[in-house]
């Protein structure tokens, strides 16, 4: 319960660094995502409504920093990136035998997918909105750009993250299921 | 999946669906009550940003200094360390000089206000401040410089307003040419390449043949402008099948923002 707590407190001050970090000129101005690493981290290591709670926590925080209502209308309504997070780290809690074998590098690189799929979603909900679907080398750069840096960060945050599990006397390998026995 | 799982899955949905049923009302009551929550977090971060920020600013000025005084280094590096100090000091007085001439001369009641964060999210282009309900600020008021208009507020809770900068697709704003009887809706772009986005003024005549240079003001048309704001000038101007679209420079450089204000009313 400690190690949850921590992530919940950790996705929350990622959540609010992001705030601050600014977009990389370099990378067509993609956005850093810290905090869906911690979430999809969660997801592998956490019990199945324990990783509920925690893409709540995610999606109403992302919610509420991205969620614009103009004049009569909300592009995004409150509740989709709940909806996001929790599919995703849906996805990675099914992943949690292969995590449990020690093969964390294939929950790296998801993580990255993953990261990219929030900001593909969140494209193609203001698209339907807006109108005009269009997909400029920018646009690709802008999707795949933070999924590209979460993969990257992704083995570190883990590293570190692994290690507070042990500090705090988790049992952060989830034990193996029936399945692997038969 | 056990019991405990399919209860939680359970909750997680009705929650869910509780909040997707909410309406622009709720949702920006919401919002503003969150942000209100983290308003702490953000005005601490923003001063750690801008501490972090001008440390780095000081380094790189003295890299400069010491390019241009090689062999005075040694000697005169803590005279150097005093002037870069005075200078940053010089630099935000003049900038608070300039920003209280302005707010003086101008015809609007304006509220000034500190951007805390700018771009929090890839496809919206906002910037929160540190003015709210407290200070006189609405929704949908427009936000200015002395240099033009810089968009306009959208969700605004006690003390901390979200900022739709001119540079994002959904803020819409009705402009002129200077010089021209051409009028148009001046919208951002929804991916910008670059640091500095361009504008787009859609709807001109086909025969506008616009010039790089000229000057583009509110209109005042809609209500929520006032006329004459200056929001940029035009880049380039092209022909489409139905209609004539410039392409504006910002009058505002929007990635380096730091003082804004909020037009409340007229005087």
């Amino acid at each position: 319960m400690i190690f949850f707590i921590i992530l919940l407190v950790l996705a929350f001050i990622a959540q609010m660094a992001e705030l601050f970090i600014p977009p990389l000129p370099w990378l067509f101005n993609a956005h850093v995502y810290i905090a869906p690493v911690i979430v999809f981290y969660g997801a592998v290591v956490l019990p199945f409504p324990l990783m509920l709670a925690l893409a709540f926590f995610a999606g109403v925080l992302l919610d509420v920093l991205t969620v614009q209502v103009i004049g009569p209308r909300v592009e995004i309504s409150l509740g989709s990136s709940i909806l996001i997070y929790g599919v995703l780290a849906g996805i990675m809690h099914g992943l949690r035998p292969l995590y449990s074998r020690g093969r964390w590098e294939v929950h790296c690189v998801m993580c990255g997918i993953c990261t990219s799929a929030i900001v593909l979603a969140q494209y193609l909900m203001i698209t339907f909105r807006r109108g005009s679907v269009f997909f400029s080398k920018e646009v690709w750069w802008q999707i795949g750009g933070p999924g590209l840096i979460a993969m990257l960060i992704s083995p570190l945050a883990f590293w570190i993250l692994h290690w507070i599990a042990r500090a705090t006397a988790y049992p952060y390998l989830p034990g193996r299921s029936r399945l692997e026995y038969e | 999946m056990n019991r405990t799982s399919i209860i939680a899955l359970l909750i997680f949905g009705a929650i869910l669906g509780y909040f997707l049923s909410f309406g622009p009302d709720t949702t920006q009551k919401f919002q503003a009550g969150a942000y209100q929550l983290i308003s702490p977090f953000l005005t601490k971060g923003s001063g750690l940003n801008k501490e972090i920020t001008s440390v780095r600013g000081k380094l790189k000025s003295l890299e400069e200094l010491e390019k241009d005084n090689g062999s005075l280094r040694v000697e005169n590096r803590q005279l150097k360390a005093t002037n870069q100090a005075l200078r940053d000091v010089e630099h935000e007085v003049n900038r608070l000089r300039h920003a209280l001439n302005y707010r003086e001369r101008s015809v609007f009641k304006l509220v000034p206000a500190e951007i805390l964060t700018r771009d929090s999210s890839t496809w919206w282009r906002t910037v929160t401040i540190n003015r709210g309900k407290e200070d006189g600020v609405e929704g949908d008021m427009p936000v200015v410089t002395d240099e033009g208009l810089v968009g306009k507020t959208t969700t605004v809770s006690k003390n901390i307003s979200v900022v739709l900068l001119v540079s994002d697709e959904n803020c819409k704003v009705a402009a002129s040419v200077e010089g021209t009887r051409e009028q148009g809706i001046v919208s951002g772009e929804r991916v910008a390449g670059g640091l500095t986005p361009l504008l787009n003024l859609n709807f001109l005549s086909k025969q506008a043949n616009l010039h790089p240079g000229q000057k583009a003001y509110t209109s005042g048309v809609g209500g929520v402008f006032p006329s004459g704001l200056l929001i940029g000038t035009v880049k380039s101007f092209h022909v489409r099948e139905l209609d004539g679209q410039a392409q504006l420079n910002p009058a505002v450089e929007l990635s380096h923002l730091e003082d804004v204000f909020v037009v409340t009313g007229r005087k």
